[in-house]
């Protein structure tokens, strides 16, 4: 992903003050709204009605009185629905034309004034219409019933705008308002504002937790679902991270608070997804351009229309219909709200499934993926090794529990990956971990360990090392050629030139890997397995999470020239998911990089995609958002191009010759009207988007 | 589908003088000239940045049915503090969104609310209210 032209200064202030401002904001718009748009459907009412014997084509009824049809009492119930509930259209319109600007406002006031205005002189010199033998109409219910579904259409639109934050607004009510503090041994509710770092904060069973912190005392199961979208309970202990508004389940401890106010975790998630929601995509560029200059050449087309109607017809009150409808049926509306709407909801419900896209370009790249390179260690795998097999040799005289003690003794003296394995395997089984006298410690770098421990020589090491040391390995070699083929690392145990063991050390694959390996293959992605481990080591990693391109002995600093590979071979964006630290060059060469997230650290800057939970089922996910986003944005452009290349010929009369249709000028108001508000309903259906679940069962 | 179209007396043509139809055809090609030029023309040049204390360049920016101004030129490489005031109670342009600094802000009514941003490169750099309706460019020279 192309990086961004500039960079924007960092400030970490808090986002929940701004979105709650804006949410008070647009609420406060809705209120408005709704008062203006009742007293202008009642008077409108009135005027249709009024002019109900005219639309009849000149019927009399004689239970309207004539004080109320004539053009006066018309003209007075209509000014006030276009001049008080509408007058900000025309301000607006004012104050924008001042600045050489058009916009929505422009055609609403132009197209409901001049159909005002031709009434008004219909009322005050009827003589002039009927001199050339036209019925000195009047259609200030035009004016009045445009202005109205406008109004409601830009109600309905400020409510579905509204709908677009909802999940940006439920994170922020994730946070609890006061927090139970400990100062000075005396425990008591304050809001949460009020704490500081430092503050040592008590949560009870069934609470959540207000801000983020290390674990104190006492322990628990917390979840962490609503920020991170993993799906279970994390189990937490002292000195474990815990995050603010995750939610604590049966235990009872205390923390320590780490950040408070814009730097915890929930406030960063908030910013990011505000900051995605403030880019644009690229389609979104094309869109912007046309919207530029959309206005004007609508109004060029509307006074076209009315010159060749009257050049036409000779009739000056049926060109003036053709040139309202024409600039109350444009809707440039709709054409800008089709992406930002559909950004708006997908980074929302991003977020609320632990996905957090860094802009918009993200989503729309990561729908358009035809290549995703996975990296194994971190990602594929847990990223810490583990003991999977400990294999005893038929010469071997110690006890299990003996020899596991010796060996977590030397190996304790290393913080080699796979010397931690075994010590905490020692720890597992529960061997003697009072650690005995270790001697002459020496570590052999590529070898193995080697020291004397309670006078006993002990060496922990590969089997190579003891193949050089001349050592009869007879009983051993099958043995570790039959780990070595489950792709485990060997370490074999002597003690006193005894060999009485080996360990089958591996990075356990996640649970998951494979089915979601299999959902990314169902989305029609080609999945490429990135490793630094040896070809037959990867390849059996590979096999088991389904995998057939292997690209294997990778160092770490050769990642990134891999994906430009890939790149210059595949067509399409290639994407990168990485464990965010050690990739960190390979995600900024993809396309897309994805970096899978601990839960706790959302500033994974590298990434375009942030994973929260860490857990494989989000990478597809993300891909299926993207998707159904990229999706929903050009069914809203294309629906928004199409209504107003079609609707604006109709609405000139194009279609006049050929039948007979003539578009009302109110039909094409409620056109426009509900044309802006389908956008936003549209793109408000991915509210609704569920990420497919993983498939349970996946063949070999 | 009677009040969806215009009332049958409309339908009549009516013969225009010749001088008529020359005069209304001259007329709206003029109108479309001069609308065209007014809304699409150039006019004028963007309005520069102040230069502010510590190298920051500065400048305040009216929003009342749209910006003012709207075409804003600064120098790369420098901080530009930009304040918004907003007069326009509509809630179109309650949020100003800078998409290539993946910024946004929230402007309250009545109030003048600032940001800051670190142009590094040239270029033209559009902003533009939560709708996308009302616009504005930075210049970045």
């Amino acid at each position: 992903m192309g990086t961004a032209p500039v960079s924007a200064c960092c400030h970490s202030e808090d986002p929940a003050a701004s979105v709650l401002g804006m949410e008070r904001e647009l609420a406060r718009e809705r209120t408005l709204l709704r008062r203006r748009l009742a007293v202008a459907a009642v008077l409108t009412g009135l005027v249709m009605l009024a002019s109900l014997p005219h639309m009849l084509g000149g019927v009399h009824l004689s239970w309207l009185p004539p004080w109320f049809t004539s053009p006066w009492s018309q003209m007075l119930l209509s000014s006030p629905v276009l001049f008080w509930c509408g007058r900000e259209f025309f301000t607006g319109a004012a104050a924008a034309f001042r600045r050489h600007s058009a916009d929505m406002n422009t055609l609403v006031a132009a197209g409901t004034g001049i159909a005002w205005l031709a009434s008004l002189v219909a009322t005050l010199f009827p003589g002039v219409l009927t001199a050339e033998g036209l019925p000195a109409d009047v259609y200030y219910e035009t004016a009045a019933v445009i202005l109205t579904l406008v109004l409601l259409g830009r109600l309905l639109e400020a409510r579905a705008r509204g709908q677009t934050s909802e999940a940006i607004r439920r994170l922020l009510q994730l946070q609890p308002p006061t927090a139970r503090v400990i100062r000075d041994g005396v425990a008591s509710s304050i809001p949460v504002s009020t704490v500081v770092v430092g503050d040592l904060l008590q949560v009870r069973p069934g609470e959540k937790l207000p801000l983020d912190g290390v674990v104190e005392e006492g322990s628990s199961w917390v979840e962490e679902a609503m920020l991170t979208g993993e799906p279970t309970p994390v189990a937490k202990g002292p000195g474990d991270p815990v995050i603010g508004a995750s939610m604590n389940r049966s235990g009872s401890f205390t923390f320590r608070v780490t950040r408070v106010g814009g730097d915890t975790v929930l406030a960063r998630i908030v910013e990011l997804v505000r900051q995605a929601q403030s880019s644009r995509t690229q389609v979104q560029r094309l869109a912007d351009q046309v919207v530029g200059w959309f206005v004007p050449v609508v109004i060029a087309i509307a006074i076209a229309a009315y010159v060749l109607w009257f050049l036409f017809s000779g009739n000056g009150v049926l060109a003036m219909l053709f040139l309202v409808s024409v600039l109350v049926i444009a809707c440039p509306c709709a054409l800008g709200l089709a992406t930002p709407t559909a950004i708006m909801v997908a980074s929302g419900k991003g977020a609320e499934n632990g996905l957090i896209f860094r802009s918009a370009e993200a989503l729309e790249t990561a729908g358009q993926l035809r290549t995703i390179v996975l990296d194994k260690t971190g990602t594929l795998t847990r990223g810490l090794p583990e003991v999977t097999d400990f294999e005893r040799l038929p010469g071997g005289v110690l006890p299990d529990l003996t020899l596991l003690a010796l060996v977590a003794a030397v190996e304790d003296r290393s913080e080699h990956p796979l010397a931690e394995a075994i010590v905490a395997y020692a720890h597992r089984r529960g061997a003697d971990v009072d650690p005995p006298a270790v001697e002459a410690f020496e570590a052999r770098a590529g070898r193995g360990l080697q020291a004397s421990v309670d006078g006993k020589e002990v060496r922990v090491g590969s089997p190579r090392w003891l193949a050089e040391a001349g050592m009869d390995t007879t009983d051993l070699d099958p043995l570790v050629d039959r780990l070595e083929r489950a792709a485990r690392s060997v370490a074999v145990v002597v003690v006193d030139g005894l060999i009485e063991a080996c360990f089958g050390i591996a990075d356990p694959i996640k649970p998951e890997a494979r089915s979601a390996v299999a959902a990314l293959r169902r989305l029609g992605l080609e999945v490429v397995l990135l490793s630094g481990d040896a070809r037959r080591t990867a390849e059996l990693v590979g096999a088991e999470v389904g995998i057939v391109r292997v690209i294997a002995e990778v160092r770490p600093g050769d990642k990134a020239t891999v994906v430009r590979q890939l790149q210059e071979q595949r067509t399409g964006p290639v994407a990168m998911v990485g464990d965010g630290v050690n990739d960190a060059p390979a995600l900024a060469q993809a396309d897309v990089g994805l970096a899978m997230g601990t839960g706790t650290d959302v500033a994974i800057a590298a990434s375009d995609i942030t994973l929260l939970s860490g857990h494989l089922g989000g990478v597809p996910a993300a891909i299926e958002l993207s998707r159904r986003t990229m999706a929903t944005i050009r069914q809203n452009l294309f629906f928004a191009f199409a209504y107003n290349v079609a609707g604006i010929p109709i609405a000139a009369g194009l279609l006049f010759p050929l039948t007979g249709w003539l578009l009302s000028p109110m039909l094409a108001g409620a056109a426009m009207a509900f044309s802006s508000v389908s956008v936003v309903t549209n793109a408000l259906r991915l509210r609704r988007f569920r990420p497919t679940p993983l498939p349970m069962e996946v063949p070999a | 589908m009677i009040p969806f179209l215009a009332a049958a007396p409309l339908w009549r043509t009516i013969p225009q003088p010749p001088a008529v139809q020359v005069l209304v055809a001259v007329g709206g090609v003029a109108l479309i000239a001069a609308e065209l030029w007014w809304f699409l023309g150039r006019h004028g040049s963007g309005v520069a940045a102040a230069e502010g204390e510590q190298g920051v360049q500065e400048i305040t920016i009216t929003v009342e049915g749209g910006y003012s101004p709207s075409r804003i030129r600064a120098k790369a490489g420098r901080p530009l503090r930009l304040r918004f005031h907003r007069t326009d109670p509509s809630g179109c342009v309650a949020q100003v969104i800078f998409p290539d600094f993946h910024r946004s802000l929230e402007l309250p009514l009545g109030a003048t609310t600032s940001i800051e941003l670190l142009p590094d490169h040239p270029g033209v750099y559009p902003f533009h209210c939560g709708m996308n309706m009302v616009r504005g460019s930075l210049e970045v020279e």
